[in-house]
């Protein structure tokens, strides 16, 4: 079985390199220009505080959360069928919080300050305290639960009891982080107690597609060399369920472009008439990146096909990190008290130094990631559906 | 820890001055993780070093409002109203503040320079090289004797902008006497605003601008002044306008102008007219004030039996009308007003009749109640015209030297300078005296009615007629940027021998031969007799605040050390004068016998309290009776030939409506305007001729608020909230409106090209739906090509374009002031 | 302890921008980085059209949206220096969280791209720790209250000159430019204001002026909506800020 983990391989050191190279870059690009140039070097200003590297690193918290809530499945609702991902989840949900959190780093103004700023501060009604402090418990929790892992420990008391406080440290982070958004009566597009839910539903389904993507990754894209629960998994459930979380993702999606469309307020209803639907990169994004792959995965033919999967799974990772940009900028392009300093909605496109951070985060993952892959089994599973099966019976299962 | 601090702070403070412009950013630690290793200033609230404070005059506009400037550690760090200075009063307008930035603006000469690139041009490099200040005079000095050697000296010109007081442009009369040129100085007026003073001096003798009454006034109308932008003492203006808009009565203002502005958004009302028409406004309202019998009897007078007899398109019989303090009312009806009625105004200017005559009534029925003007009505072919018809509605309200109206500024009670020109005479000097007439034809056959015609300098040069100039020295003025048709000067500056004495780098540097550069004004001892304010005499000083931070000294010097080193006895004159300080000295010698109501009786205390000034002014008309000061009240009634020979100046000691002044010369103004001889007198509609034919669009180019001197192009600070009307924030935009743009395919933001007969220029257009259709405004700063890096970058030096290359050259004939707001231009896509 | 409020006369103001500039002098401002603005709107068309303009400082509002979002207390509202709203910027981690909660605009970052090229940072650059260092900079620092020039990656914002202002004699009930003994500790917008559309004074005494103004002429707070409570109060026509409304475009 360990054969057949290509990360495990040649070609693994090949993407660990070149992610490495990736990521060194991105950051030496990007720490170079922000040496030279301050957050001159970014387009984020005063207008739209916060731009691109933010919305990498929301659009990071979120999959990662994603991820954390998709182990749960296993887990904590003991759903057995998903216990062949379990592990790989909470490996990519730890992996892809740290790079989002790295980019976060690279974004703010004081980083090191942060670390003891925040704690002595104990400034309780800050969602950005609170933000601080559940993913860090959230990052503890997916670290305990790993650990535990890797020591096969799967169904113990305390195994299950850390399940379920990390469950409810992911539900409260990205919960919380969606507040950060949500409370903010003075942005009324993001202006919304309901936010934690969309987070929820689109955290896991950018955390479905990371799970699909690289799973498939660490199987040279080849479903045949995976192990027979995990082919069952992806040939039977999970399909369905990316496909379902696709489509409520979607119907959120647009239950507020409806709410914001028929609202008078122009900070809500210009940002989607003027702003958001007038952008071709948001429709490109939007029905190529999340309708798309919610019609592909509909079919029952085409949603068992690896190559579908794995197209849905990266079309799905564009259209969910426009999302996040457009959820980002768009409750900030309507310029707030400015009279005419802001002529008109304000205009922000990222700078090359925000997209080597984003860059960075992403080719951080890699790394990370084939590292994983390398030192840790990520398939693992309890030994009671590890058992294994009569060879050739893997063909035939159906959903 | 706090000596360690100041001690840094110093270092800093030296470091700065010595390496500013090099960028010291390569070093720079990695910013988001900076923190760690800084030492966080925990310390408390600090303040470095002991401040100084000293009095100035601010520079950014004509007004001289005092200042306060604080100095800590040598450094100058901000600068306050003067509380003390009767026009700042505490306070200052938005350039007031810019003046730390023009001192420490990185971009300034930093001492005198000489060219050593022959070749001149936009683009040709001078090549400066630093030379003493003793090279440079002697090189000066020895030309101008060579000049005079050879007949020549009315060859040497002198140009200047902004004259302060005797310390730098009251040099020039002696200077012009003793070398022996008619051209010392031809100063800017007629590109500034001569229309209002020559309309004064059309009608009630006095040319000159006037001062105001304004916290008493009750009723205002103001024409095209940029009242609340631009007019001046903008600053007093300013808490003069908080004053009349919250006292009981409120002041009610109505003010006419051709576009959407600060001012009319203020105004109770507004009345957006044409280029060019608002004589035609003030006429109406002159006949609406006739025929509903508002005009102020006790100043005009009235009919013998007190029966209205103005009626629409009637004529009246003088003998009827008995006038007392005005001249020619019945005639000026009879020949014009008549037939003047607000539906002909209509006619003329678009603005509904009603409206006419609800500001007319207002107008007429409020006490005091004065109208002002300045060059929106004035900078035009008709504009003296415009001028007296507006000027004629405060001889109709009786506001002239009334309480809440206006009358003229008094001078300063200075002794007498060190020496007189007139004892210091040679043969040169005495030969050339009326020899030649001066390079701009002002005050000739040419242009009788005017004192300066500097926008004619270039053209006449070119061409040869009367003569060719050798020599040009220029003091706080651009003619080279600001003239129309500007690019003219560029030909006859490349031909001539130019010295530039401005502190910044700037166009006519770019083409001059040798660059003195003059202290800024933070770093000068100066004097300044106020601009006409509220009548009764001020003078205040500039104190230098710090040494001069480079190489730099008054232009005063310039000009006296320029003088010493003339052969003969003018050398000696300027060894008497000495130096800008002694001659400061032996002005404020004459405070010694009538000192100030601060106190200040000399050259010290002049400093330390920065002005001298004294009220009250000194005579007052009420009710048709003119009263002068006695000491205690306006309690001597003044006679009818005193009246004439101390305040209204005109032949017949009275207002005129028909002008005597104008009918001195009504050939000339009859070939130059059309009007038949006999009517030349009176207030009357004479049509604008605009330049640029029949091209669609009126093209004006107003003043913003932070138009400072020309020089807040290279302001960052000042271009960051340059043209808050349209958000230009980083350069300034064609103002238009969005019908006018739409029918020429242009969007919002869009590159457009505006097209005179002289050329185009480009602008950006954003659109401004209360703007008139027919009118673009692209206010007046950027497109300096030489003025320095903020002022040349981002494209700010070419879009926009300098306004003043497509304004023709083209003056209104009576007052010769430039009419720059009468062309008419193209739009369209770039 | 007084609690300091400011208020801007609207039928007195001329939207000249003094007190942008006076700030911008006193507190070592960017361009672009206006700790006091005049922001204008205009509305209809010739010849019947409107514009107007309303100085905005910062509204040291008693309930400030800002203070509860920053997760380090960095930003901080100072009840025993009159309720002002301070950042310390030894605290400050440059998140700006702060941004996105003032409903009023008021708060800069100044370590971003510059408005006006070439940049005055790189002019004037930065030394003991400041972003920038012009040869004009004011005596006055006070890093934890946001006086001075900052540092990099902070946020910046009006302190109501405190600099000046905490020196006023204890009680004064309000300061008055033209009061020789006070102008010096009068902040910069109001001690120049030509109009003199704005006063400043103590908005817990009920003899002070600014409470007069307030009750005689109908002060209102701006935006009083979002619940902030601004110590901020504007007087006159045209108290009310437009909704943002997209201009015509072609």
């Amino acid at each position: 079985m360990t054969n057949s983990n290509v990360m495990k391989g040649g070609a693994g050191t090949v993407l660990l390199v070149l992610s490495l190279l990736v990521m060194v870059a991105g950051f030496g690009y990007a720490a170079f220009s922000l040496s030279a140039h301050g957050h001159a070097a970014f387009n984020a200003s005063s207008n739209v505080p916060w731009g691109q590297p933010i919305s990498t690193y929301l659009y990071f918290a979120l999959a990662s959360s994603g991820l954390g809530l998709l182990a749960a499945i296993p887990l904590v609702f003991r759903v057995k069928a998903y216990y062949p991902v379990a592990k790989r989840c909470v490996f990519l949900a730890f992996i892809v919080l740290i790079s989002g959190m790295a980019v976060l780093a690279m974004e703010l103004g004081h980083t090191f300050r942060m670390i003891w700023a925040i704690p002595f501060g104990m400034q309780i009604e800050s969602a950005m305290f609170w933000m601080g402090v559940l993913y860090l418990l959230d990052l503890i929790f997916l670290l305990w639960k790993f650990q535990r892992l890797e020591g096969k420990d799967w169904d113990s008391k305390t195994a299950k009891q850390i399940g379920v406080a990390s469950f409810l440290g992911v539900l409260l982070a990205s919960g919380n982080l969606a507040l950060i958004f949500g409370m903010m009566s003075m942005r009324p597009f993001w202006f919304d107690g309901s936010l934690p839910i969309y987070f929820y539903l689109t955290g896991i389904t950018s955390g479905m597609a990371a799970l699909v993507f690289y799973t498939y990754l660490a199987y040279g894209f080849k479903r045949e060399a995976m192990p027979e629960p995990l082919q069952r998994l992806l040939t039977g459930n999970l399909p369905v369920l990316f496909a379902a979380l696709l489509g409520v993702t979607l119907l959120f999606i647009l239950v507020r472009m409806v709410t914001g469309l028929y609202s008078n307020m122009p900070e809500v209803h210009l940002v989607w008439s003027d702003y958001i639907l007038t952008s071709p990169v948001y429709h490109l994004s939007l029905w190529g990146g999340l309708v798309l792959p919610f019609l592909l995965l509909l079919s029952r033919n085409l949603r068992v096909q690896p190559g579908v999967q794995v197209l849905c799974a990266m079309l799905v990772f564009a259209g969910l990190f426009a999302e996040r940009y457009y959820f980002v900028v768009g409750g900030q392009v309507i310029p707030l008290f400015k009279g005419t300093w802001a002529w008109d909605i304000v205009h922000y496109t990222p700078s090359a130094a925000e997209w080597s951070l984003t860059l960075m985060g992403a080719a951080m993952i890699f790394v990370l990631y084939v590292l994983g892959e390398k030192y840790f089994n990520l398939s693992d599973t309890p030994a009671d559906i590890t058992a294994p099966e009569p060879s050739g019976a893997t063909a035939k299962v159906t959903a | 820890m706090n000596v360690l601090k100041a001690l840094m702070t110093r270092r800093r403070f030296l470091q700065v001055s010595g390496a500013a412009g090099v960028a010291g950013a390569g070093a720079a630690k990695l910013v988001g993780f900076t923190a760690a290793t800084s030492t966080p200033k925990t310390a408390g609230a600090q303040a470095r070093g002991q401040t100084r404070v000293t009095k100035n005059i601010c520079h950014q506009c004509p007004a001289r409002c005092g200042i306060n400037v604080y100095t800590t550690n040598g450094r100058v760090h901000a600068i306050y109203g003067d509380p003390g200075n009767p026009i700042a009063n505490g306070k200052l307008c938005p350039k007031g503040h810019l003046g730390t930035y023009f001192l420490y603006d990185p971009d300034r000469f930093k001492g005198p320079m000489r060219r050593t690139n022959p070749r001149k041009g936009r683009n040709e490099d001078p090549g400066w090289e630093p030379i003493s200040w003793e090279q440079a005079y002697d090189e000066i000095a020895g030309r101008i004797n060579e000049l005079r050697r050879n007949g020549e000296a009315h060859k040497f010109a002198h140009f200047y902008g902004r004259g302060w007081g005797p310390s730098d442009a009251g040099l020039y009369g002696a200077w012009g006497q003793l070398i022996g040129t008619p051209n010392s100085a031809i100063g800017h007026a007629s590109m500034c605003a001569e229309g209002s003073k020559r309309a004064k001096a059309a009608t009630d003798g006095n040319n000159s601008y006037n001062a105001y009454d304004y916290r008493n006034t009750n009723c205002m109308l103001i024409f095209g002044a940029g009242f609340l932008e631009a007019f001046r003492p903008y600053n007093k203006i300013m808490q003069d306008w908080g004053h009349m808009r919250t006292k009981s009565p409120k002041t009610r203002v109505t003010t006419i102008d051709v576009r959407m502005n600060p001012t009319m958004a203020a105004s109770d009302r507004y009345l957006m007219t044409k280029p060019g028409t608002d004589g035609a406004i003030a006429l109406a309202i002159a006949h609406v004030m006739l025929t509903e019998g508002l005009w102020e009897k006790d100043f005009v007078g009235d009919f013998r039996d007190g029966r209205n007899r103005f009626r629409t398109g009637q004529t009246v019989r003088a003998f009827e009308f008995e006038e007392k303090w005005t001249h020619g009312l019945v005639d000026w009806w009879n020949n014009e007003l008549k037939d003047r009625s607000p539906s002909w105004a209509e006619s003329v200017t678009g603005i509904p009749a009603r409206q006419i005559i609800e500001v007319a009534r207002e107008f007429g029925t409020t006490r005091p109640a004065m109208a002002i003007m300045e060059r929106g009505p004035t900078a035009h072919t008709n504009g003296v015209y415009n001028g007296i018809a507006i000027h004629a509605l405060n001889a109709l309200s009786g506001c002239l030297f009334a309480k809440g109206g206006m009358f003229y500024q008094m001078g300063p009670s200075y002794g007498p300078g060190p020496a007189n020109p007139a004892d210091y005479m040679d043969d040169i000097a005495n030969e050339m005296r009326g020899k030649y007439p001066r390079i701009d034809m002002a005050r000739s056959e040419r242009w009788p009615f005017t004192g300066t015609m500097m926008q004619e300098t270039a053209r006449n040069h070119n061409a040869g007629d009367p003569y060719k100039l050798k020599m040009a020295m220029f003091y706080s003025t651009n003619p080279i940027w600001t003239a129309p048709d500007a690019p003219e000067w560029e030909k006859m500056m490349s031909e001539i021998f130019v010295i530039d004495t401005s502190p910044f780098p700037g166009e006519t540097a770019m083409f001059a031969d040798i660059v003195l550069p003059e202290s800024t004004y933070l770093e000068r001892l100066q004097d300044s007799p106020t601009y006409p304010f509220e009548g009764w005499p001020m003078t205040a000083l500039r104190v230098p605040a710090i040494d001069p931070i480079y190489n730099t000294t008054e232009f005063g010097n310039m000009m006296i050390e320029i003088g010493k080193r003339i052969e003969g006895p003018t050398g000696e004159y300027y060894q008497r004068i000495d130096s800008v300080e002694n001659l400061l000295r032996h002005l404020a010698r004459g405070f010694a016998n009538d000192p100030g109501d601060n106190g200040v009786n000399d050259f010290e205390s002049w400093k330390e309290k920065g002005v001298w000034y004294k009220k009250p002014y000194h005579w007052r008309q009420h009710r048709g009776v003119f009263y002068e000061w006695d000491g205690e009240g306006y309690n001597r009634v003044m006679s009818e030939e005193e009246v004439g020979e101390k305040l209204i100046k005109t032949a017949s000691g009275k207002f005129e409506f028909k002008s005597s002044h104008l009918e001195g010369h009504a050939d000339y103004i009859n070939r130059e305007l059309g009007i038949p001889t006999d009517r030349v007198g009176y207030p009357q509609w004479v049509e604008p001729r605009h330049t640029g034919g029949n091209r669609p669009l009126h093209f004006v180019t107003p003043k913003t608020p932070m138009t400072a001197e020309g020089r807040s192009g290279n302001i960052p600070h000042a271009v960051a909230i340059q043209q808050p009307i349209v958000g230009g924030n980083d350069r300034t935009y064609l103002e238009v409106h969005p019908q006018t743009a739409r029918e020429r395919g242009i969007r919002d933001g869009d590159r457009v090209r505006i097209r005179s007969d002289l050329g185009t220029i480009e602008a950006y257009a954003r659109y401004v739906p209360q703007h008139r259709p027919d009118t673009i405004v692209l206010p007046y700063e950027h497109g300096h090509w030489a003025q320095g890096r903020w002022a040349t970058g981002q494209g700010r030096s070419r879009t926009p374009g300098n306004p003043n290359e497509i304004t023709a050259n083209v003056s209104d004939p009576i007052s010769g002031l430039a009419c720059y707001y009468t062309g008419k231009v193209d739009l369209e896509r770039a | 302890m007084a609690k300091w409020g400011m208020v801007i006369d609207l039928d007195k103001c001329t939207g000249c921008q003094a007190c942008t500039t006076a700030c911008g002098m006193e507190n070592n401002t960017l361009p672009g980085e206006n700790w006091q603005d005049v922001l204008y709107y205009s509305e209809g068309e010739y010849p019947s059209g409107q514009m107007k303009w309303l100085p905005r400082p910062c509204m040291q509002c008693e309930d400030p949206s800002c203070v509860h979002v920053c997760p380090t207390r960095a930003t901080y509202k100072d009840e025993a220096a009159g309720g002002i709203v301070f950042v310390d910027w030894n605290k400050c981690i440059g998140c700006k969280y702060c941004m996105i909660a003032c409903p009023y605009g008021v708060r800069f970052y100044a370590d971003e791209k510059p408005l006006v090229e070439p940049d005055l940072k790189s002019i004037f650059p930065g030394e003991n720790g400041q972003l920038w260092s012009p040869p004009y900079q004011g005596p006055d620092e006070d890093w934890r209250r946001g006086i001075g020039i900052q540092p990099k990656g902070v946020v910046s914002k009006c302190t109501f000159c405190y600099h000046r202002v905490s020196k006023a004699p204890e009680g004064v009930a309000d300061l008055d430019e033209d009061d020789p003994e006070l102008v010096e500790f009068v902040p910069a917008c109001v001690r120049t204001c030509p109009p003199k559309a704005r006063y400043f004074g103590d908005l817990d005494n009920p003899q002070s002026n600014v409470n007069r103004l307030i009750g005689n002429k109908r002060g209102v707070r701006l935006r009083d909506e979002t619940g902030n409570r601004p110590q901020v109060y504007y007087l006159g026509a045209g108290a009310g800020v437009p909704a943002f409304q997209r201009r015509e475009r072609s």
